[in-house]
Parts: C-alpha cells; structure tokens; sequence
C-alpha cells in the first residue's frame, strides 16, 4: 500500500516542514491545503492512507473535514498546540491522538504508521 | 431609672444594632432559629430589588416569590450549618427572576454570644458573578495566549529541523539557522508593531538593510507606494532574507563586484496587481540548483499560498532574476 498523507494546516512555515519531514520519511504527501475547502476537493482526487489536520484553518473549523474522513474510513491525528482541541474543533476530534504542535518528529512517525497499520 | 430612660436606652440600642447591619457593603440578613428574617442590611434591599417591611418575619424561602428556595441553600441551611459554626463563601448558581442568572457567594456564622448558645445565623450574600466572568475571560485569554506560544515555537522548531546540516559545521549551521530566526523575529516585529501596516519600500530598505555591507550590492530602486498588511509583510520579509541568504551563498553577493538590484510596479488590471523583480547582476555564473531546499519551497509557498501570487525564477547567466507578481489589497 502506498503511504500517503493528507497534511492540512494553515501556517505556510509549518506546512512546509511537515511535507518535507515526511517526504523524506518515504511518505507521498497530498496538500499541504490550507483551508477546509482546498482539503476537501483533494479527496474527490485521491484518499490518502491518513490525515494530519490543524484544529483552526482559513475558512474556519476543521470539523467539516474530519466528518468528511470520517465518512470516507481515512483515520486522522490532530496535529495542535491545544492540549484539548474537541473544545475548539468538536466532539469528532475528541477520539483522534494529537501529535501536539510543536510536532515531534518520532512521536509523529510512530503514530502514523500506526495509523495505517504498518 | 425611669420608663422613658429605658425605653430611649433600649431604642438607641437597637438603632444601633440595625446601623452595624446597614453599614455592612454586601447583602446581609439575619436569621432567627426557624430561619426566619429578623432583620437585613440595606444593601440585600438594593441588591435583591426588595422591600424592607415584605421582608422581616418573613421565613427565608417565602422571601420574593420562592426566589430563595434553592435546593443547595437549603442543603447549606438544614445540613451543613447546624453541624458546624460558620460556613464560608458557599457558591451557588441560581436564576433570580429579577437580576437574572447570578453567581452568589454564601456566608453563614452563628451570632457570638458570651454564654455560646445563641441560634441567630447571620448569613452574607456576596455577589462573585462578574468577578466569576472575569477570571472565565482571563482563562480564555491565557489559553489563548499559551496556544500562541505554541505555535510560535512551533514555526522556529520548522525552521530548525529543515535548516540544513549535512555537510555543515556546527557553526555554520548555527549561523544558518540563526538567519533565519532572526529574519522571522524581525518580519514579526514589523508585520505586528507598526498596527500591521508598513511600506513597501520601507520593509524592503528594512529587510535588505543588514547585506547593503559596500553601498552598492544591494539597490532598491524608488517604486509606488504601496501599504502592505500584516500577512504581506511576513512573507515577503522572509522570502526576501531566503533571496538575500541564496545570493551571498551562490549568487551576486558572493564577490564585491555584484549587485542586487529591486524594483517594482504597480500594475492596474482588473485588481492591482504588485511586480516585485529582484535582479542579479555581476555575480558568478549561474546554474539552476541540483536540489529543492526548503528555502525555494519557502519562497513558492509564500508566494502562492500567502501572497495568493506566482513566482518565477530566471536562472539567467548573467544572474539570477525573480518576479513575484502578486494581487494588492485584501489577500485571503
């Protein structure tokens, strides 16, 4: 199975180090979009394995687009400086492990592969 | 002693007992044993919106329609107070149908008396709810605030993790890393202190500022005027430090006689659209770079995710050309 990630998060920065930490992990990286909307009309695309999703984006909450995964059976982690993000993003994230932000590089690895049952 | 004498002794007594409860600032009543009223301080009259005479003799949860009648007053009142000689700051959370939803402070002592047996409570009512409202916005301010931190630690942990190293000595990766967090600081200090506006000519003057080291390597030539909002200046400073970093490495900076030259238009389409363009010239020849660092990806992200514009890079022999073209005004 190819090992692809959805990275979804609106600071341009940490995007960036995000796609390329994970690219360089042998991860094919979809994104990094920016705002619910862009993340959405990349799954019409392609499914990714998993998805890393910031609570807060451009065009709101991210709650829209984790019912979205939800539906379509794509596991996500959250990756936030919140240490309860549920209270900002909804009841859907509560289950979903957070990376934390910032993101630790091992930490991170560990629970994607886990994600996608590696 | 005659009648009259005592009588007057007896009423100054009494008027000065009620002076003491008056002069009290928060609501206070004064319960006999069946928790009766005897008596109130003028602040529970003004702040409960009562009348004095409907409320003396009165039994607490008859008071103003049932308004005391609260199932932990009453637990307070019948359970924890006869077991103990005082209770303080007691919360309760109730609905008064004349001030609306309140958070009171309860406060009940058994009246000193020398022989210790009296059965009057003395029971003070402090109103906490915007004191409660406060500290509930102040939380939501310091949350908010940690989360801030977070993320800014979590931006310098990005430009720390994909500086690069290899190759590098621990210096010249400090020296690396450092550029660029020393370029984020002042792209925040500039997009965040001015009340996020400042000039185009003023940010670039600002940015290049620190590699004009001989006057003539880098030129900013007098264009528009042309405000730029916070996001803006976050991204082009950094982007222009990136371009700056590149072209001391590799580029027109590398040898004393290159130049640097930047300029820009204003170009009126349908929207205002910004043509930065960063020349240049008398530099070592140029060759497009084998790999695609982190600082190229910088720029094109920058470019197109937060200018909402579009990048292109000349590798032209005489030297390196960039055109960003970019829409002014609100960029999303």
């Amino acid at each position: 199975m190819r090992k692809t990630v959805l990275i979804v998060e609106d600071e341009f920065l940490i995007a960036i180090d995000l796609k390329l930490l994970l690219e360089r992990c042998g991860w094919c990286v979809l994104g990094p979009a920016a705002a619910v909307e862009e993340a959405l009309e990349l799954l019409d695309d392609e499914l990714p394995a998993v998805a890393i999703l910031d609570v807060t984006l451009r065009d709101g909450s991210v709650t829209r687009l984790a019912e979205a995964l939800r539906e379509r059976h794509v596991p996500f982690v959250v990756a936030s400086a919140y240490s309860r993000p549920e209270l900002i993003g909804g009841e859907i994230l509560a289950g979903a492990p957070n990376v934390g932000k910032p993101t630790e590089e091992h930490r991170l690895l560990a629970v994607l592969e886990q994600m996608v049952g590696a | 002693m005659n009648l009259e004498e005592l009588y007057r002794l007896l009423r100054n007594a009494h008027v000065q007992a009620q002076g003491i409860i008056d002069t009290v600032p928060y609501p206070l009543l004064v319960l006999d044993q069946n928790l009766c009223v005897q008596s109130g301080s003028r602040a529970f009259f003004t702040t409960f919106n009562v009348d004095r005479d409907e409320t003396v003799g009165k039994h607490i949860y008859e008071l103003g329609n049932r308004q005391w009648d609260i199932p932990e007053l009453r637990h307070l009142l019948e359970e924890v107070i006869p077991k103990s000689t005082a209770v303080v700051d007691f919360e309760v959370e109730h609905d008064f149908p004349s001030i609306g939803r309140r958070t009171m402070l309860l406060s009940a002592h058994r009246l000193f008396h020398p022989d210790n047996n009296s059965r009057t409570l003395l029971l003070s009512i402090v109103d906490a709810t915007e004191r409660r409202q406060r500290e509930a916005e102040k939380d939501v301010l310091l949350g908010e605030l940690r989360h801030r931190m977070k993320n800014m630690l979590a931006l310098v942990q990005a430009i720390a993790r994909q500086t690069a190293a290899a190759g590098r000595s621990g210096e010249e990766y400090r020296d690396a890393f450092l550029g660029r967090f020393n370029a984020l600081v002042q792209a925040y200090d500039t997009a965040y202190t001015q009340e996020g506006e400042a000039e185009l000519q003023e940010l670039l003057e600002l940015t290049l500022e620190p590699y004009s080291e001989h006057p003539t390597g880098v030129l900013v030539e007098p264009g528009p005027p042309v405000p730029l909002a916070s996001k803006q200046i976050m991204s082009l400073s950094l982007i222009l430090h990136e371009l700056a970093t590149n072209a001391i490495k590799y580029g027109a900076l590398s040898i004393p006689d290159g130049q640097v030259r930047v300029r820009w238009t204003v170009e009126e389409a349908s929207a205002p659209h910004l043509r930065l363009v960063w020349q240049e010239t008398g530099g070592p020849p140029v060759a497009p770079p084998g790999s695609y660092g982190f600082g190229m990806q910088l720029i094109e992200f920058a470019v197109g995710r937060e200018l909402g514009g579009r990048v292109e890079l000349n590798y032209a022999l005489a030297g390196l050309v960039v055109e960003i073209v970019a829409p002014l005004g609100s960029v999303s």
